[in-house]
Order: structure tokens, then sequence, then C-alpha cells
């Protein structure tokens, strides 16, 4: 069996669009990233369910004319899940807006917290300096 | 019997709370009884054990590991235990006076008595792995007891030294036992020393357990944890780390000796290691002030003399090393408690305040005079005998190598070095004394606090009685050590223990080492003085402590490096790893199958649209402008479905991107035109570089697979079984209904939640607020919620339409809902289409329309929904069948089937096909309709009433940012 | 008997949907998710049992094999299924310990409970799944029931870990959409069972291709490095017991998923320099961060993903007795990062934070809680004869009898890490239970108290309990352990898909 080119590269070509817009900061640019690349996804599996063919509907199409309809079902239910994706995202997006002002996906604060101790050449936080000796001020004692 | 004396030990140890509750410090005396009861225990086992008999104990615990709890007690197993115990008991009636001034000391006790009973297992154990079980347990009960006064930072930080360094140790420990049981095929001690393995491996193995033995032992270079450990209360100084949990180490070089001295690496290890320590330690306790302090860096040189003799594994040596364990075990003992008598009377351990206390404290005085005689190696103690013993062994080291095969130049610097090191100890031993109650020029004769109680002094008596009988026994002491040694291979018998020892080299070599040591008290002025003048070399201790810094270093620098923080980070790598595996992958694929351009002309021609449209959307800037393309994109695709033969797919794309753009829409109105500016850093070229390497991976990987197909699909058989099983004409439905109708009731379960997160995110506190249909009632005629708008925001044009349309659309939905199993159509369509249709209504009339519309609540629907799906789901098994399994029935309604008119008799309902998968469907339709519901209200409504109160952002006039919503809690 | 596998995750979808119509009771709905996750555990123990003498297969709807979907329950698939569903259980008593207030805030009931048993049996299904489009639903599921809870209350900090946790499985999804269409492209088919025959007849450097698509997907859901980052970016932020059950459950369906499709589909190619180049590393970068952390629910997160490198270490080996070791490992996991993490939440409520520097002298202000956290602490740590020593020694034994270098190296590895994860526990003992009690946290104790707030008996008692469960796994070590054995050894011989395609019993 061999790969209809055409879907093969719409279907790499909006995934490319898609990872591009993924890969930004604003959240609702990557959810538009989201959507665009399930529908390239979804376009793969049009591939991937080989030839085109007539519906799959008992009695409009003759059997070995029929394209597969199991892949359909999946791409279906893929779609479907893409909209709650579309939805509960795009909230989030509005729920960022509505608190910070924009909707870019901040970076960890955390890490940068990090990232100085290790500008600074510092220890952790949470370092205890191991200290103790038989003179002086650190001495160990009940 | 001695498993079930270490259950009551934990069990005493568990209980310690409840029972400190009621009896106070009294809780001590009655813990003491365990101990008490296993040492009479195991007095009573003498008999055997001292006949060369074995007692042995054992409980199935990991068959399939080869880990089982087997006890096996021996002869040395029966020493180590007598002491375990028998200290153990002393040490803790001892606590219930020292202390008598604090409060009721539950985690002492407990974490004393547990401790004691994992000593007891850790010396009788015959499972290695069970060792390593009741060596671990010692560690950490240690730290937690270091740590008694954990507001000191020294305190913390030496229980944590304590606790790492050990641990380090244990674990190399653990993984020389477990290569060592693996090459043996067996963890039993006693199978191992009865035939040793050898090679390579167990050589590297013998080590790494030597390695755990010396950090428990804290033997040089590890010895820095043990004065650490004095910050631990003095009667638990004096058990765990004087008398019992240091044996460990030296416990497992004895019973491992016989089988692993002569493996390479060994003997040279321990002797090096063994007599540094021996110098290292006495050297450090010369110059101490704090008598407590002496006495563990004494324990730390006697360990290591204890190690040296054991891990020489000549039979000499080891009858001395042996003995030396029980009086060391002993002296020791006594020293700490009798510094915690000292301590507690006069009110200090320094010994440069404390004066002329023989006198206040008589016996005491005794007491300590006798431990210190054994300790220096005086006779007439055990600790004179049993290094008379060692010194024997020693010598014969050097004079022929005893089997052991060393030189005798160093041979002899064995010997030398062990002498110093006496001498060292006979100096510190006197300066203990002398330090602890002798009179001292210049300092005020300390005065007591309060005198020691009897039960508090009676410790050390006890004792120290011990060490000195002992010493009259010399006889029957060899007889009971003398077989261990026999154990041993190598080297030639030794004379045994003797009070008048014959004169020889031993004999000589231990004059020489106490006039010494007379000679270094005597001059201890001007041993100080030279002390002062030797240069500061850099301490194990600091070693470590640098160790311990680099270690955080390096943790904070690798996170720093590894944990970017970054969305694009974490995706990029993702891809980047994924498309590096491919491209490898795929570099390996030799033949690529042959392509053809397309099914169809349609197919290039949208194809170019959808791609096209791709691309615009990746690059614009206007949020609305990349809505419009994305849609394109979107019914483009739909396109793409219908032309390759999928119907049902192209319909409920086309109304799945309708609702996104509605969805959309109604967020959009919120948010400012434009997307947040990004800079044009090197950053978007590798972003444009991942993306277009991702593509081309998916594209050749599509092109590979499906090229590489040559099984025909499960689907083939669908057109034949699709109206027999699933009643059907629509395959696809009946795959989602029926056949595959797993996956759709999770998918519809995807939906509630995604519903619910929505509505989560909009109102917060929880699900959708309650329908609001007040103050309509009164007015009348279609659209009532509109009239609630302000009329600004009412257009009559709409109004009519939706007036139109929403009927429509509703009947459309349940005709899609209904002819679904046999056109394109179905649960997911209809629901969508209905709940467009609501939101039309919204649009048209606002939210109180919207509640209008629909006047119940999201999640009325989403549960019945899925209650409804569940139902199906399972009906069938009420008839034996499986779960959805699905059955069929023909209704006929009588007068209905057909019409007959002029023009023939038209199909009214027919035969009503009624399909059990259709029950399922209604179930999505309805999970589908709530989700549309939720969107309004939440999205739609709930918005409006947010700008009501001002809590929606405001886009910033020619800004990509917005003023964020009022007095949001941040 | 085998529409017993169905029962789970149908017991979970009618239990939310009972939850979503009884809307407006919190009562109700507290009675029906607690019911409904007790009865779950209930079924996963008959499986555990049943599944002990022949796996049980499901052809959901009964058509014609293999077009109909199946669900699969062999011994793997069961003891995780138990494992989990007592966690979540004990994890839901906990949620509903919380005061009222903090329920509100943190855990809404109308939302949380639908959708915490949506997160169930997502889970569940996932463990059962004979179909790897339905695991993919199952992971849909699973994944958007985390999205809910993890920005459960939109505070700022949810929403920004929340977007990170979303996007990064918004891609692990469309990945593993591509994975399935290639599977099916390659050989028609998504029944696990049936793939793994038709798999066997494609060129090896085709299975190749699939196999890395499938491993990516899994190992970004398990989060191995180089794919853990957004881990310890996302779960820190969530309430209690939300971090618990993400941190017990989530990433070991992911290792499931690697140890089911590995051996499974893939038998003949382990990639074991590959998976143990990648155990090594998670093991040890994952434990560094943990040491660099200054508080605690992240230094946890580091530890969960530190520890994931373990059951990888096991699965690279790819024999019997090293896949036993990671399944131990993984039961034993599941039950004590959760019970960490709850420990956590108490810790914040009695010291009114979670960062190192802000506590200290807990043990002395509430010694219940010292215990609490000493003894999972250490169970994490691996001392013995703690549950985490019996599954490390698992590794270690199968790693010292494999022998080669790459073994060498990952038991050093292993060594290593089990020293590291002490040392950080014992930081955090150090600083936040010894110490000197700061006056405010007193001050904050005593009010509590006085209202019996502190600690709150149900959430006492579900945290009691899985460190009861945990000490459970070193006491039944023996039979446990020969079960999880005889689970390993059943990955090697084709049972599964002889069961499978046999149809398995009616």
């Amino acid at each position: 069996m061999t790969a209809n080119l055409t879907l093969a590269l719409v279907a790499g070509a909006l995934i490319a669009c898609g990872v591009y817009l993924i890969t930004e900061r604003s959240l609702s640019r990557i959810l538009i990233g989201v959507v665009l690349a399930s529908n390239g996804v979804n376009v793969l599996f049009l591939v991937a369910s080989g030839p085109a063919g007539g519906a799959p509907i008992i009695g409009l199409t003759p059997g070995p004319q029929m394209s597969d309809p199991l892949p359909q079902a999946m791409v279906l239910t893929a779609i479907v899940i893409t909209l709650s994706v579309a939805a509960f995202v795009m909230t989030m997006a509005y729920r960022s807006f509505q608190i910070n002002g924009d909707d870019e996906v901040a970076d960890d604060v955390e890490d940068a917290r990090i990232a100085e101790l290790a500008r600074a050449d510092l220890a952790s936080e949470s370092y205890e300096e191991m200290g103790f000796s038989d003179t002086g001020e650190d001495v160990v004692s009940e | 019997m001695l498993m079930a004396l270490i259950a009551a030990h934990l069990g005493l140890a568990v209980c310690a709370p409840l029972l400190a509750r009621v009896l106070g410090q009294r809780t001590f005396l009655l813990a003491a009884l365990a101990p008490a009861t296993a040492f009479a225990m195991l007095v009573g086992l003498g008999p055997t054990v001292l006949s060369g008999g074995v007692v042995v104990e054992t409980l199935e615990w990991i068959p399939a590991l080869g880990v089982a709890l087997d006890f096996r007690i021996g002869l040395v197993q029966w020493l180590l235990s007598l002491v375990v115990t028998g200290i153990g008991a002393v040490v803790l009636a001892y606590c219930r006076w020292y202390f008598e001034a604090d409060p009721p000391q539950a985690r002492v006790v407990g974490l004393l008595t547990a401790f004691c009973a994992a000593m007891i297992g850790l010396v009788t154990a015959d499972d290695l792995v069970v060792v390593y079980v009741f060596w671990e347990a010692t560690t950490v009960f240690s730290y937690l007891l270091i740590g008694h006064d954990p507001t000191r930072r020294a305190n913390r930080s030496a229980a944590l030294t304590a606790l790492i360094v050990t641990t380090t140790g244990g674990l190399a420990m653990l993984v020389g036992l477990l290569a060592l049981g693996h090459a043996a095929g067996t963890y039993s001690l006693a199978a191992i020393v009865a035939a040793p393995p050898s090679g390579p491996v167990v050589a590297v193995a013998a080590l790494l357990v030597l390695v755990g033995a010396l950090s428990k032992s804290a033997l040089v270079p590890f010895h820095f944890w043990l004065p650490g450990a004095m910050a631990a209360p003095t009667p638990i100084s004096a058990y765990l780390h004087a008398a019992a949990m240091v044996k460990a180490g030296v416990y497992l070089v004895a019973v491992l000796a016989p089988a692993l001295a002569a493996s390479p690496g060994w003997r040279p290890a321990v002797w090096v290691l063994g007599a540094l320590t021996l110098f290292l330690g006495g050297w450090r306790a010369l110059r101490q002030d704090d008598l407590k302090l002496l006495l563990a860096y004494g324990t730390v040189s006697q360990l290591g003399l204890l190690v040296l003799l054991l891990g020489t594994g000549t039979r000499a040596a080891a009858l001395g090393g042996l003995a030396m364990v029980l009086a060391h075990a002993l002296f020791k003992a006594t020293l700490f408690l009798v510094v915690g008598v000292v301590d507690h009377s006069a009110g200090t351990r320094q010994l440069s305040q404390l004066s002329g206390l023989h006198r206040r404290l008589p016996v005491t005085a005794v007491v300590a005079a006798v431990a210190a005689a054994s300790m220096a190696g005086l006779p007439p103690t055990i600790g004179f005998m049993a290094k008379e013993a060692g010194l024997e062994g020693l010598t014969n080291l050097a004079l022929t190598g005893d089997g052991t095969g060393i030189a005798p130049v160093p041979g002899w610097a064995l010997v030398a070095v062990v002498v110093v090191g006496s001498a060292i100890t006979v100096a510190y031993s006197l300066r203990f004394w002398w330090g602890a109650f002798g009179p001292k020029p210049g300092v005020a004769p300390s005065g007591l606090a309060h005198p020691p109680s009897a039960g508090f002094a009676a410790g050390p008596v006890l004792l120290a009685l011990a060490s000195l009988a002992a010493g009259f026994v010399p006889g029957p002491l060899t007889a009971v050590l003398q077989p261990y040694a026999q154990t041993l291979a190598t080297g030639e018998e030794s004379h045994g223990l003797v009070l008048v020892p014959s004169p020889g080299a031993p004999l000589y070599a231990s004059l020489i080492a106490i006039v010494a040591g007379a000679v270094l008290f005597w001059q201890r002025e001007r041993i100080a003085a030279v002390q002062q003048t030797f240069p500061a070399v850099p301490a194990a201790a600091d070693l470590y402590r640098t160790t311990m810094r680099g270690l955080d270093r390096l943790a904070v620098e690798v996170t720093d490096r590894t944990q970017r923080g970054s969305l694009a980070s974490y995706v990029g790598t993702i891809l980047v790893v994924l498309t590096g595996a491919l491209a490898v992958t795929l570099a390996g694929i030799r033949d690529w199958p042959a392509v053809h351009l397309a099914d169809n002309a349609g197919q290039v021609m949208v194809g170019l649209l959808v791609v096209v449209a791709g691309f615009l959307v990746a690059t614009s800037r206007g949020r609305l402008r990349a809505l419009v393309l994305l849609g394109v994109a979107g019914y483009g695709t739909a396109v793409l479905f219908l032309l390759h033969g999928a119907p049902d797919l192209a319909l409920t794309q086309v109304l799945v991107e309708t609702v996104s753009l509605l969805v959309f829409l109604l967020v959009l109105r919120k948010l400012p035109k434009y997307f947040t500016e990004r800079p044009l850093t090197s950053g978007r070229w590798w972003r444009v570089l991942i993306s277009a390497a991702t593509g081309v991976a998916f594209t050749l990987v599509a092109v590979l697979m499906i090229g590489s197909r040559t099984a025909t699909p499960v689907s083939a058989p669908y057109p034949e079984v699709a109206k027999s099983f699933g009643y059907g004409n629509n395959i696809v439905n009946v795959v989602l209904v029926d056949t595959r109708a797993w996956d759709t009731i999770g998918e519809i379960a995807v939906l509630s939640i995604a519903a619910t997160g929505v509505a989560s995110l909009i109102f917060l506190r929880g699900r959708a607020s309650r329908v609001r249909r007040a103050d309509l009632d009164p007015l009348r005629g279609w659209l009532r919620g509109s009239r609630v708008l302000p009329p600004g925001e009412r257009s009559l044009m709409f109004e009519v339409v939706t007036r139109l349309l929403f009927p429509l659309m509703m009947i459309v939905s349940v005709y899609l809902l209904v002819a679904g199993h046999n056109l394109p159509g179905g649960g997911f369509a209809g629901g969508l289409v209905a709940g467009t249709a609501l939101l039309v209504r919204y649009l048209a009339g606002g939210g109180s329309e919207l509640d209008e519309a629909m006047p119940i609540p999201a999640g009325v629907l989403l549960g019945s929904g899925l209650v409804v799906s569940v139902l199906t789901a399972i009906t069938p098994l009420s008839v034996g069948g499986l779960i959805f399994q699905s059955y069929d029935v023909y209704l006929r309604v009588p007068g209905w089937e057909s019409l007959a008119t002029p023009w023939g008799s038209w199909t009214l309902l027919g035969d009503i096909h009624l399909v059990s998968s259709t029950a399922f469907d209604i179930g999505v339709y309805l999970v589908v309709l709530g989700m549309m519901l939720d969107l309004g209200r939440s999205l739609g409504s709930g918005i409006d009433v947010q700008a009501r109160d001002g809590l929606t952002p405001a886009p910033e006039p020619e800004s990509n940012r917005a003023i964020p919503g009022r007095r949001w809690d941040r | 008997m085998n529409n017993l596998l169905a029962v789970p995750v149908l017991l979970c979808l009618f239990g939310a949907g009972a939850t979503f119509l009884a809307g407006r009771h919190p009562g109700v709905q507290r009675a029906v998710s607690v019911t409904a996750v007790a009865a779950v555990c209930v079924v996963a123990g008959v499986l555990v049992w049943l599944t002990d003498s022949a796996p049980l297969v499901l052809w959901v709807g009964d058509w014609p094999q293999p077009l109909g979907i199946v669900l699969v329950a062999d011994r793997l698939a069961a003891l995780m299924l138990l494992v989990a569903a007592l966690v979540s259980l004990a994890v839901l008593v906990y949620a509903t310990g919380l005061d009222q207030d903090e329920v509100r805030r943190e855990t809404p009931v109308s939302i949380f409970h639908p959708t915490f048993l949506l997160l169930v049996a997502g889970v569940s299904n996932a463990f059962l799944a004979g179909d790897l489009f339905n695991l993919f639903v199952s992971f849909e599921l699973l994944l958007f029931a985390s999205y809910v809870l993890l920005t459960m209350g939109g505070t700022k900090d949810r929403v920004r870990a929340g977007s990170v946790y979303v996007v990064v499985n918004l891609v692990s999804s469309a990945l593993f959409l591509v994975a399935l269409a290639s599977c099916y492209a390659a050989t028609g088919t998504v029944n696990l069972a049936d793939l793994a025959v038709r798999l066997a007849e494609l060129p090896a450097e085709v299975r190749g291709v699939l196999q890395v698509l499938l491993l990516t997907v899994f190992g970004l859901k398990a989060a191995v490095f180089p794919l853990s980052a957004w881990l310890p970016h996302s779960y820190p932020t969530a309430p209690a017991p939300v971090t618990a059950v993400f941190a017990g459950l989530l990433t070991k369906v992911g290792v499931y998923a690697i140890i089911r499709t590995q051996t499974l589909l893939f038998p003949t190619e382990p990639l074991s320099l590959l998976l143990g180049v990648v155990g090594i590393a998670t093991m040890l970068l994952g434990i560094l961060g943990a040491v660099a952390q200054g508080e605690i629910k992240r230094m946890l997160s580091f530890t969960l993903v530190s520890h994931i490198g373990y059951m990888v270490f096991g699965i690279s080996l790819a024999t019997s007795a090293a896949l036993a070791g990671a399944i131990f490992y993984a039961a034993h996991h599941i039950t004590i990062q959760a019970t960490l993490f709850l420990v956590a939440g108490l810790i914040q409520r009695v010291g009114g934070s979670s960062s190192l520097d802000r506590l200290g002298g807990l043990a002395r202000l509430s010694p219940l809680l010292g215990a609490l956290f000493l003894v999972p602490a250490m169970n994490l740590a691996g001392i013995p004869p703690l549950s985490g020593f019996v599954a490390k020694l698992a590794l270690l034994q199968a790693g010292v009898a494999d022998a080669g270098p790459m073994a060498w190296a990952l038991v050093a590895a292993g060594v290593v890490t089990s020293l590291l994860t002490l040392y950080a526990m014992a930081k955090v003992w150090n600083r936040a239970f010894w110490g000197v009690v700061p006056e405010q946290a007193t001050a904050r104790v005593t009010t509590l108290s006085r209202q019996g707030r502190l600690l709150p008996r149900l959430m006492v008692g579900s945290t009691l309990g899985l460190v009861v469960l945990a000490l459970a796994f070193t006491v039944a070590a023996g039979p446990m352990y020969g079960y999880v054995e005889r689970s390993a050894t059943a990955l090697f011989d084709r049972s599964y898909i002889a069961a499978v395609l046999s149809g398995g019993e009616r």
C-alpha cells in the first residue's frame, strides 16, 4: 500500500505550523497552534487509513470501495477531544488575562531562584554548613 | 525465643510514650528488664555455645530474593550479644537517675530499647541482608539519639554527619554483601565462612564490606563522626558510641576474617588504617579538655587496634582481639558512666575545672581507677591480658609472618606503631583519671552540686568489678575464646591469656609501652607544647565538609542547567529528543516505499489552501485574524475528510470548528486585539528549525508506515458484520456507539470534565451559578430573556433570525441523533447542533435568555448523560450478555406505517428499528448538550456577570496587554 | 466473571454522573465518591486474587475478535490497579477531612469529586486497556481530570503551573496520536496483542521507529530525563491531596505503559543501553535537583522524578528479576510518594509553610507529625526493612546478577541516589523537625489546636493508613514479592497474547 503524498505533506505542514506556535509564550497563541497541529494529526490518520473511498455506509457504498471506517472513528474521537481542549485552554487564557493582564506562560520563579544561587556560586537554601569541632564555639554538647 | 525477645524490645519501644506518661523516669528501669531478660537467656545458652554448639532460629521473609530471618548464635555472636544486652541493661537502668532532673524521656526510652533490639539482631543474624537491615537500623537510631538537643546547629550537623558517613559505608557494604552472596550462592554467613567464594568480584566485594565496617567503627578516614556523636547524652554515648554500635564494624570484621582475611588488599588495608587510627585517636585524646571527648578519641584509637587485631586473621591476634573487645566494652562503658556521674555531681566535664574530686567521690574514683587501668593495660585487669595476647599475635607476625606472608620490616613497624599507640593509651588513661579526680594546683577543689545516689553509682561499679574479676580468670577466659581463634586457618596457636606473662617480646613491648606512657603523662605540658607546634594538616573532617558543600553546589549548578523553567524549553527539549531519535531510526531505513501524489485532484487543491491558511495563522499577530484563518484551515480539513470518503468526520469537523469559533469569540471580546510581541531573537530561528524538523519527521514516518503495511486491517470485515452485530448501516457510527463504545464512554467523560474545568475557572468556587429565572415571569412572548438586556445590546434582526433558527436547529439535532445509526450523524453531531442553537439563543438574548432556553443546571445534563451511558453498558448483563453488547427490536405503530396519497404510499414511520446502542447515543447527546450549556453559562453569562462587577480584563488601547480584573486574590 | 474488568471504570463513571446530579449536596457527593472508590478497591482486590491463576479478558460488546475493544487484567495490571485504588481512597478521605474554608478554597466539592472519580476511572482504565487507542482515551481522561484538579481555584500560581502542565501534556497527547496513526498504518490494528503479533512480521527498523515514538510518549508521561523538567514545575503548586494523587498515580501509569509495550510489543529490542543511560541520568539528576531545593513539595517532586529512574533501571536490564524489582518499586513508590505529599500538606498546616527556612522544631510541636514524616521519609530513602529497601534490594540483586558494565553502573547510580535521597530527607528533618520553633508557629499551633483543627482526624487517619500500607509491604514482602515475580515472568512468556487472542473464558 502506498502513501498519499499530498495528505502526508499537508499533515506535516500543519503540524510544523502548530509546533511553531506551541513554542510561543502567549497561551492563546499556543492554543491555536495545538488546534492547528491536531488538524494535522487527523490528516495523518487519513494517510494511515489507506486509499480514499466511498463513505463507509452500507447500501451507499459497496464494501470493497469503502474507505477504512476504523481510523475515522478514532479521528472523530480526537476531534471532539480537541474541542474540549480548545474550550478549556481558552478559558485558562482568559483567567490568565484576568489575573495578570496577559496570557504569557511565566517562567518558574523557583528555578529562577536556583539560577541566581548558581550564578552567585552559593549552596542551596536548604544547605546547612556542616560544623562541629572539639574546640571552639561550635563544640557539640548535650 | 530470640526473635520473641527482639519483638518484645520493639513492642516496649512503641509503648514507651504511654508508659512514660504513667511511670515517668522509672520507665527506664522497666525498659532495662528487656535486655536483662535477654542477657539471662543468653547466659542460659552458655553451655550449648561453649560446648561448640550453635543456636539457630529462622523465619521466612522474602524467599524470592533468598532473604530469610535466619539467626545463628555461635561463639562470637554469643559474646557480642552478651556485651550488648548486659551493658544495655546497665545503661538503661543508669538513665533512670541520669535523667532524674529532666522531664520524662519517652523518646530516649523508646529509641534506646529499639536500638538494643536492633543491636541484638545485628550480632545474631546469619543472613547477611538481615545483618544489613539491623545495621542501618542502628544507624538511624543513633542519628535520632545524637540529635537529643537539636536546637544547636553543631549537634544537628553532628547527627547528620554520623548518619551520612555511616550510611555511605553501609551502602558500599550492601553492594559488597550482595556481590558476595551472589558469588557464594547464599547470604548465610556461616555457609560463606564454611566455603568462602573467590575471584576478582569477591575481592572487590570484600573491600566494599570493609569500607562499611570501617565507617561504622569510626576508623580513619571515617573517624571524625564519632567525636561529634558525643552530642548525645552521656549514657547514650556510653552505649552506642563506646560499647555497642561502634563494635558492629569490629564484629563484622571478626566474623568475616576467617573467610576474607586472605583476600587481596584486606590485610594491608586493615593494618595501615588500624595502625593509623590507633595512633591518631590517641594523639588527639591527649589534648582533650572535655573528659567525654577524651574518651571519644580514646575509643577511636582503641577501635583501630581492635580492627587491626581481628582483621589480621591469625589465631593469636584473633584471640587477643576478641579478648580486647570484651575488655574495651567493659572499661569504656564504665568510664563514660563515670563521666556522667562526675558531670552531674560536679556540674562540669572540663578537666581543667575539676580538682580533687577523689575525696568527694571516693567510690567513683576507685571505679574509674580500675577501668582506667584496664584501658591502659595494667595488671591485674582484663585489659592487660588482652593487650598481652594482642601483642603476642603481632610479634608473631613480625617474627615469622605467621602465615600472612608479611615481611619482617613492616611487621616490626606494625609492632612499633602499636607499642607507641599503647604508650599514648597509657598516657591518656592517666590523664583521664588525673583530670577527673586528681588534685590540681591552682584549681579550686570542685564542690558537689548534688552527690550521686547509690543507684546512679551502681552501674559503673558493676562494670568495673567485671573488668577486675575477669582479670583473675585467665584460664577459663582463654578456654572460652580459643575456639574462635581456631576457626582461623592461618597462624600458630596463641599461648592464651595469662595474668603473669613469661618473658618474651610481647611482655617487653608492653613494659616499654607502660613506661613510655608514664613519661608522656609526666611530661604532658611539653607534649602539649609540641602538639601546638605541629602544622595544622587538613583533617578528614574538613575534607568531608568541603565534599558536602561541593555536593550541594553541584546540585545547584546541575539543577540550574537541567531545569530551565520555561515552557518553550520543555516543549523544545521533548521535540528535539523525539526528532533526534526519529532521525537516527529513520536513517536506518534502507528501502523507502513508493508514494502516489493524491487520490484525487481535489485533495491537492484543498490541501494547498489548508497549508497556506496554516502558514498565515502561524505568522499572524492579530487574534481575530488568526482565528478566522484557523477556521479556514479547519473547514478545509473537513473538505479533505469528505474527499477521503468520511462524511461523518466532515460533519463533526464542521460543527466542532463552528463551536470552537463561537467559544473563541466569546472569550475574545475581553482580550486585546494583538498577541504579545516577541522580539526577533535567535530563539525564533530555533523554533522554525524544530517545527520544520518535526513536520518533516512525521511526514516521513507516515509515508514509511503505510508503505510497509502488509497485513489486512482489522476493519476489513466491517461491511459484513456492522449490520449483523451493530444493526446499523453507518459503520463509523456503529463503531462509535457499539464496537468501540468503550472509547466513546471515556470520551464523553472527557467532555464532562472539560465542561467542569471551564466552569471551575470562571466561577472558581464551584460549578455554574444557580439558574436565574427571576423577574421574567410577568413578561410574555418569545425571547423574553432578551428584554432584561439594555436596549443598546439588542438587535431586532438577530432576534427574529434566532426565532426562526432555534426550532429548526433543534429538529435537525434530533434528526441527526436518530438517523445517525444509518446515515451520517449521531449523538455528537446532534448534541453539537443543539448546543449551537443554545449559544445562538444566548447571543441573541443574553444570559437570562440562555437560562430560559435551558432552565436546568448543566451538571444535570452531564450527570444524566453519564448515568444513561453506564446503564446501557451494564444492561446486557441482565440477560447474561457482555458489557455493551447490543440488541435490537422492531416496533410497528398500527396505522402510522405509511400514508396513502394520490401519489402513492409514503412511508411515514415504517418499521421503527430500535437498537439498544441508540440509548447510549442519547447519553452522548446529553453530555455534549450539557457541555455546550456549561460553555454558554461560563464563557457567556458568567463573563457577562463578571463584566458587570468589573472583574473582566480590560484591553488597553493600542497595546497587547490588558488591565487585570479588579480585586483578584493573586 | 470477566465482566468484572469493566466494573472499576463503570463504578467511577457512574459515581461521577451521580455527583454531577447531586450538584448542590456536598454530603451526598462525598458519600458517593468514597463508596465508589472503596468499591473499586474491593474489585481490584478480587482481580488480584483471580489473575494469579490466569489473565482475565473481556471483549467489550462481544464483537468478532479482534474488532472490538478488549480489557485485560494480568497480575501486573491487577496489582497496579489495587495499589492505585487504595492510594486514591486514602487521598479522597484526606480531602474530605479538610476544613470547610479549605474545601471552598482548595477542593470545591461540586468540582473536585466528579473530577477525582473520573481521574480514578482514567487510571484504572489505563491499567486494564488491552487496546492502544483505548489506552490513549484513558490517558485523555486522566489528563483532563488532572488539568482541572491542578488549576482548581484558579490562583496565579496554579494558572501558571497549570498552563505548563496542560501544554506539555497536549503535546504528548498529539505525539501519542501520531504513534497510534503510525501503528495502525503499519499493522492495521491497535489491539495490543494483535499488534504484538503483527509487529513481529514487520522489518526490524520499521518496528524501531514505532518503538521510539511510543517510548517518547510514555517516557514523557513517566517523566524520565530529559523529558521530566515539566513535572517539578507544575506539581508543587496544587493542593496537597491533588499533588499526592498525581505523584502517586500519573507517572506510574507512564511506567506501566512502558513496561507493557516494551515487553509485549518489542520483546526482542530491550534497548538496554539507551534505557540504562536514561535511568542513570533520571536517578542522579533528579536527586541532585531534590538536594538543591529549599521547599518541601518541590523537593518531593524531584525525588519523584529521580525514583522513576529506579523503575527504568529495572526495565533496562530486561530480565524477569529486574522487572520484578521495577514492578515492586512502582507499587512501593505509588504509596510512599503519595504519603509524603499528604504529610507535606499536614506540615504546611502545622508549620504554616512548606519552605524549610520558615519551619523549625516541628518534632517538638507535634511528635505525631514527626513520626508521620519520618517513617515514609526513611522508606523513600530505602532504609531497611521498609518497602523501599526491599524494592532497592531486588533491583541491586538483579544488577549484581547481570554483572555487565551497564548493570554495575546502574547499581552504583542506584546506591548513590538512595544515599542522596537520605541526605535530602535528613535535610528536611534537620531543618523543619529539629531546630528552634519559630514564635509565630507556636502561636498558630496553640490557636489551631484550641479549635481542635490542628490535625483533623480524617487527614491524619488517611495518612497513617498509607504509612501502614507501606509497612504492610514489608511484612508481607514474601508473598507480595512472589506475586510480583510471577507477574514479571509472565511478561516474558507470551501468555498475555495467548489469553487475549484465544478470547479468554466467557
